[in-house]
């Protein structure tokens, strides 16, 4: 029987920074192996219990503004920057409060959640793998960073996370659509989210047609694409070699947790957890070997002269609303940073770890986002079903990179719901209430005709989102500035951020395809880019306005490379100059792609987990778990017997 | 047991006369046919359960009483379980379940089969009453041995829920001796509803091909339902390898008593875990024998009470379509039920028209009434509705 | 609270009545929501019961037309209740009808209560559901809306594409 680790004072084989997708996806592979693992997240874990996850659902509801982080609550000693701490300025520019400081010619408005579960509670879900190409970029179109590891090289690990996440999807559909390799035969472990009725209809008049994304261009041709989500649907008997597939439920409530049921809100929360989230995971850690401790701010990350990690120093406090802390440390043989991309370069920048480089905090990206919305000629039901359910992926690879960003079309299953703030702000527009209480009102309709009037053009919204690849560069990156710190005296993360030429001449070409796409529809285009408060990415490029949007994919802040006097971390997300330090996440993408990269980051997790398990055996063996006693089920504190 | 609740007041029974299911002869049966009627039975009974659950459910207030709402939805999923666990039983030996046919919905309030005592179960919205119901239907006793054993040799009739599922046992098992059980279980397995269509509902349906999963299928509809003696649990952990939670009956006394039961607690220690917030004042009082014809015709809640009944009429054809033509048809049964939410809160929450009612706080309330001339209705709009766009294609109606 | 005087105060009836004129929803609709006497509260609570039977009054001498309101204070009021029912949220009000009524609360916009947001009336002008409740079911978002032609399903008859049974079988 080993000894229970003792937090604060215990070693432990494996520390564990963030309680989030990639820390949980890792906890749980070298639990399961048998190691002891103590995970640190800086935030609070009240969103793991049933009354916790019904709090967060009533604070979406009562929230004004329904933004990612809307349903979770603030915490002063582990705060997040919010999507609504930007705004834009009447002629442009903008202005940055909150968490982040900002002074980037145009403001990195992506927001991440500090909190048991982390920023995957508020994702949308969609898990599209990075193709082939996107590996290498440099080597195929002469721009950017290409990976140390190529996609052959991950794909078990993509079948491993759709494993993990649940993944519902068409395998064959996607091989053919967008040229992913997979084994021959497989399939993901559910079938895919049925179709939109607004992706039939984008379909019926998109599919096969020609779009040309400037004048004499060559055209590429549009095929609407079901997008693979980790969201539950119907389990597959083929799966597994027939052994099929048991989705897994939710967390906080036993048996409970179904297929998707359309709640049509997976950005924020998803009601039935039909989604997956990283709390799934941690219900099936081996709670005799992983230690989860909350309320444990992560400071420093420990080291010897020999550039060996040792531990961490953390701040641990009570109350988020006014934060007191006690700092204490933790060793282990290995650390793992897995705090979120400009978490994990914050940290090594106050550590003063892995910079032989000069890479850490740089090559800060994002996808940036395009919007384009317009008003189909009949009803289309929006804000049914999950965000997206299909896109069009045909931007995504191809020659055209060496000129431009590439791009993926998410058709939006949401009305007007991002780009305009449908549908609270039709309502406000009809009754005549502008912007103010100052504002002159208008007189405003009433009554059947509101009604009416409401119903025939929230029923027409179609929007489309642009995912622009962003590619590494040096200028936007993450510093850290004593003169910031955050309650408990940590330094907070000064954004440094732009967009180059190639994003915005892809910004331009998405801009012609959007208008091309509502042509093909049939829809008035709305599509209006002004500055203003709610615009605060807006610029103006090659005599055209553009605003652009945060997409929450923050990456690249510790880029992995195949060498160590231009890369952060390794092929394996291990520090070059730290051999037992682990940073990964996004942070480590040299490229990310136009993929959403949740599903990319969790593969890499899972690699990563191997590589943490040959250096842990080389060193010694996993400790034998004798019958200790589990702790109690649901027991969502976890405090060590300090 | 000395922890039950006396037999709810609503016992000394609502004036009007209150509907009686069909029961099987008390004996064990016989032969194929026999075992038909006895599992058309038993399909009719575990959909007797769902309109008073989803009733008391449906009644609270926006907002309150959640942990009353997560509980009795748990347990209304396991109903419909059970349900589709006995169709694959009748399936499986060769039955056609039969749902959408007026004899299938007895209308309410009816009496509660198989038992010893008169207990009316009605639509009743949440409170003692309704708790007080359903502790009687899910209530752990005495099970009594199935007819023909020397020591019910004096009864004429059934006396518990029980009797009847292990007399269905025991017929299950003479059968599959005298017919072999390749002989018995003869049924179409492409009937069989599988994990795939149902999952994560305190336990998933499998598909019934033999006896060992006829008994097993069996013992998740009793264990469910009244938990195993001596404990408050219910077996999910055996049987699904899922959290075991407190048997329905348990799962109600926490409710009716709000207060939950802990680790160590037993049926006799009572519930002494920490107190369960429940307040009997946010539910919409309704009048438990309200028919439709109570509202005047061309009014609004008579529309709306109309509508819901023939959407009910339309999710018994869909369970149909899903029991005896193709178990992919049960996607589109959750969506169907949905619209049933959707239908009969808007009632609940609208005071009766009646002003001697409505001077009473009563209000309005879903009938649950179904006539052939609306399944006749229903079966027309099909394979319309909702969520049926997404069947897969090829799914036969 | 505002004022002040010994007005009467309207009754849930009379606010459902004009709430029926305001909304285009009529009086079972409203009721269904389950938030009639919660909106009544919060309307009397935030204009008080003389302003609250000024936009009565001014409703009904306009025969119970909404576009005769000629008062800027009873039209205000007017939008604010339609904007509660719409969306569950009481909007700012006008600064200057805030000022008129000598409010003594801030002229904040807030959710009246969780639920308030989920029954939202706005929703069902184009036959949907609240994002985050009331969800309709697994598929549901395929279903074309009422009014809405039948398409094609995208990728209907597209090989590879098999039931849940594998082949289809």
């Amino acid at each position: 029987m080993s000894p229970a680790p003792r937090h604060g004072r215990g070693r432990y084989d494996v520390i564990v920074v963030g309680a989030g997708l990639s820390g949980s996806l890792i906890a749980k592979e070298l639990g399961d192996k048998g190691w002891r693992v103590l995970v640190l997240e800086a935030g609070t874990g009240t969103l793991d219990g049933w009354p916790g996850h019904l709090d967060a659902l009533d604070t979406f509801y009562g929230a004004l503004a329904k933004v990612p982080n809307s349903p979770y609550r603030p915490n002063a000693a582990a705060p997040s920057p919010d999507v609504l701490d930007v705004t834009g300025l009447p002629a442009g520019g903008y202005r940055a409060r909150g968490y982040f400081v900002q002074n980037g010619p145009l403001p990195y408005s992506t927001d991440y959640l500090r909190a048991r579960g982390g920023t995957v509670l508020h994702w949308l879900g969609l898990t599209p793998r990075m193709h082939p190409e996107d590996f290498r970029t440099r080597r195929t179109y002469g721009y950017g960073r290409d990976w140390p590891l190529g996609y052959d090289d991950l794909e078990p690990h993509y079948r491993a996370a759709e494993r993990a996440l649940g993944v519902a999807g068409d395998a064959a559909e996607q091989a053919a659509a967008v040229g992913l390799p997979f084994p021959d035969g497989y399939v993901y472990p559910m079938h895919a989210i049925p179709r939109s009725y607004v992706d039939d209809v984008f379909a019926a008049r998109l599919d096969g047609a020609t779009v040309r994304e400037a004048p004499g261009a060559p055209g590429t041709t549009l095929r609407v694409t079901g997008t693979p989500h980790a969201r539950n649907s119907t389990p597959d008997r083929r799966y597994d070699g027939g052994r099929g597939y048991r989705p897994a439920g939710a967390a906080g409530l036993p048996n409970y947790g179904e297929r998707c049921v359309g709640n049509a809100s997976c950005v924020p929360i998803c009601p039935v957890q039909a989604k997956y989230t990283p709390l799934k995971t941690q219900a099936t850690w081996d709670r005799r070997r992983v230690r989860l401790l909350t309320h444990a701010v992560v400071g420093r990350v420990l080291a010897d002269g020999n550039g060996r990690a040792l531990g961490v120093e953390y701040q641990e406090y009570e109350d988020p609303a006014a934060p007191v802390a006690t700092t204490r440390t933790a060793e282990a043989d290995v650390v793992v940073l897995a705090a979120h991309a400009i978490e994990n370069a914050r940290l090594l920048l106050v550590s003063r770890l892995a910079g032989h480089s000069d890479q850490v905090g740089r090559n800060l990206m994002d996808h940036p986002v395009l919007l384009g919305w317009g008003l189909a000629r009949h009803p289309v039901g929006p804000f049914r079903g999950p965000a997206s359910t299909s896109g069009l992926e045909s931007f995504r690879t191809g020659p055209a990179r060496r000129e431009r960003a590439p791009f993926r079309i998410e058709i939006s299953n949401w009305g007007w719901g991002w780009p305009a703030g449908s549908p609270g702000s039709d309502v406000a527009r009809l009754l005549g209430i502008g912007a103010g209480p100052a504002q002159p009102r208008a007189k405003g309709v009433f009554g059947a005709r509101l009604r009416t009037a409401l119903g025939e053009e929230i029923g027409r919204q179609v929007s489309v989102q642009f995912l622009m690849e962003q590619e590494a560069e040096e200028r936007n990156r993450v510093t850290v500035d004593r003169r910031h710190p955050d309650r408990l005296g940590n330094p907070r993360p000064v954004i440094t951020y732009d967009l180059s030429e190639r994003v915005k001449r892809g910004m331009a070409a998405a801009r012609s395809v959007s208008e091309e796409i509502f042509r093909l529809l049939g829809a008035e285009d709305r599509t209006a880019y002004e500055p203003g408060p709610l615009s605060p990415g807006y610029f103006r490029f090659e005599g055209r306005g553009f605003a652009f949007n945060g997409a929450g994919h923050g990456g690249g802040t510790h880029i992995m490379g195949a060498s160590r006097g231009t890369s952060v971390v390794d092929a394996w997300q291990r520090c070059w100059d730290h051999p037992n330090l682990y940073a990964v996440g996004c942070g480590s993408m040299p490229s990310m792609g136009t993929s959403n990269p949740s599903l990319t980051m969790a593969a890499l997790a899972l690699r990563s987990s191997e590589r943490i398990h040959r250096d842990l055996t080389e060193a010694h063996r996993p400790a034998a778990v004798g019958p200790l006693s589990p702790e109690p089920v649901g027991d969502g504190r976890t405090e060590g017997p300090a | 047991m000395s922890t039950l609740p006396p037999p709810p007041d609503a016992l000394a029974g609502p004036a009007a006369v209150p509907a009686r299911v069909e029961e099987p002869p008390f004996r064990v049966p016989r032969d194929r046919a026999d075992l038909h009627v006895f599992l058309q039975a038993a399909l009719t009974l575990e959909h007797l359960t769902i309109p008073p659950y989803l009733t008391a459910m449906y009644t609270l207030r926006p907002g309150t009483n959640r942990t009353a709402f997560y509980a009795i939805r748990a347990v209304v999923l396991e109903e419909m379980l059970h349900m589709t666990l006995v169709a694959n039983l009748l399936n499986a030996v060769g039955g056609k379940p039969l749902v959408a046919h007026s004899r299938f919905v007895t209308g309410y309030p009816a009496l509660l089969p198989y038992s010893r005592d008169r207990i009316p179960v009605a639509l009743r919205h949440f409170g003692t009453a309704a708790l007080d119901t359903f502790l009687y239907i899910e209530r752990p006793e005495y099970v009594a041995e199935p007819p023909g054993h020397p020591s019910v040799a004096g009864d004429t009739g059934w006396t518990s829920i029980g009797q009847f599922y292990n007399t269905i046992r025991t017929g299950l098992v003479r059968l599959a001796e005298e017919l072999g059980e390749a002989g018995l279980f003869n049924g179409d397995p492409r009937r069989q509803v599988g994990p795939e269509d149902f999952y994560n509902s305190g336990g998933e349906v499998f598909p019934v091909t033999g006896l060992a999963s006829a008994l097993k299928a069996l013992r998740v509809i009793t264990e469910q339902g009244e938990g195993v003696s001596r404990t408050v649990y219910n077996t999910d952990d055996q049987l699904f390898g899922e959290a075991r939670e407190p048997a329905h009956y348990f799962r109600f006394d926490e409710i009716r008593r709000r207060r939950s039961y802990g680790p160590h607690d037993t049926p006799a220690s009572g519930p002494t875990g920490p107190a369960l917030d429940v307040s009997w004042e946010d539910a919409y009082p309704i009048d438990p024998e309200a028919k439709v014809t109570h509202y005047p015709p061309g009014s609004a809640v008579r529309r709306a009470a109309e509508r819901f009944n023939a959407a009910y009429a339309r999710l018994l054809w869909v369970l149909e379509a899903a029991f005896t033509r193709d178990p992919a048809v049960l996607q589109a049964a959750v969506p169907a039920m949905l619209q049933l939410r959707d239908l009969s809160v808007q009632l609940y929450r609208n005071p009766h028209p009646d002003p001697a009612r409505r001077a009473r706080g009563l209000y309005a309330s879903a009938t649950y009434e179904i006539t052939e001339e609306l399944l006749g209705e229903a079966r027309r709009s099909l394979p319309g509705g909702p969520g049926t766009t997404a069947l897969p294609s090829g799914t036969r109606w | 609270m505002t004022p002040k005087t010994s007005t009467p105060a309207p009754s849930l009836d009379d606010f459902l009545t004009a709430s029926a004129a305001l909304t285009g929803f009529d009086a079972f609709e409203l009721h269904a929501t389950g938030m009639a006497e919660l909106y009544h509260d919060t309307a009397r609570e935030q204009v008080g019961d003389a302003a609250l039977g000024r936009l009565l009054d001014a409703l009904a001498a306009a025969g119970g037309d909404p576009d005769g309101i000629a008062d800027e204070i009873a039209r205000d009021i007017a939008r604010a209740l339609a904007h509660t029912w719409y969306l569950g949220v009481w909007p700012q009000l006008a600064a200057s009808v805030h000022t008129a009524l000598g409010r003594q609360q801030a002229n904040a916009a807030f959710t009246v209560s969780p639920e308030a947001y989920t029954e939202g009336l706005v929703w069902r002008t184009f036959h949907g559901h609240p994002a985050g409740a009331k969800p309709p079911g697994f598929g549901t978002w395929a279903d074309p809306p009422p009014g809405a032609p039948a398409v094609a399903r995208a990728g209907a008859g597209a090989p590879g594409l098999p039931g849940p049974r594998g082949g289809g079988a």
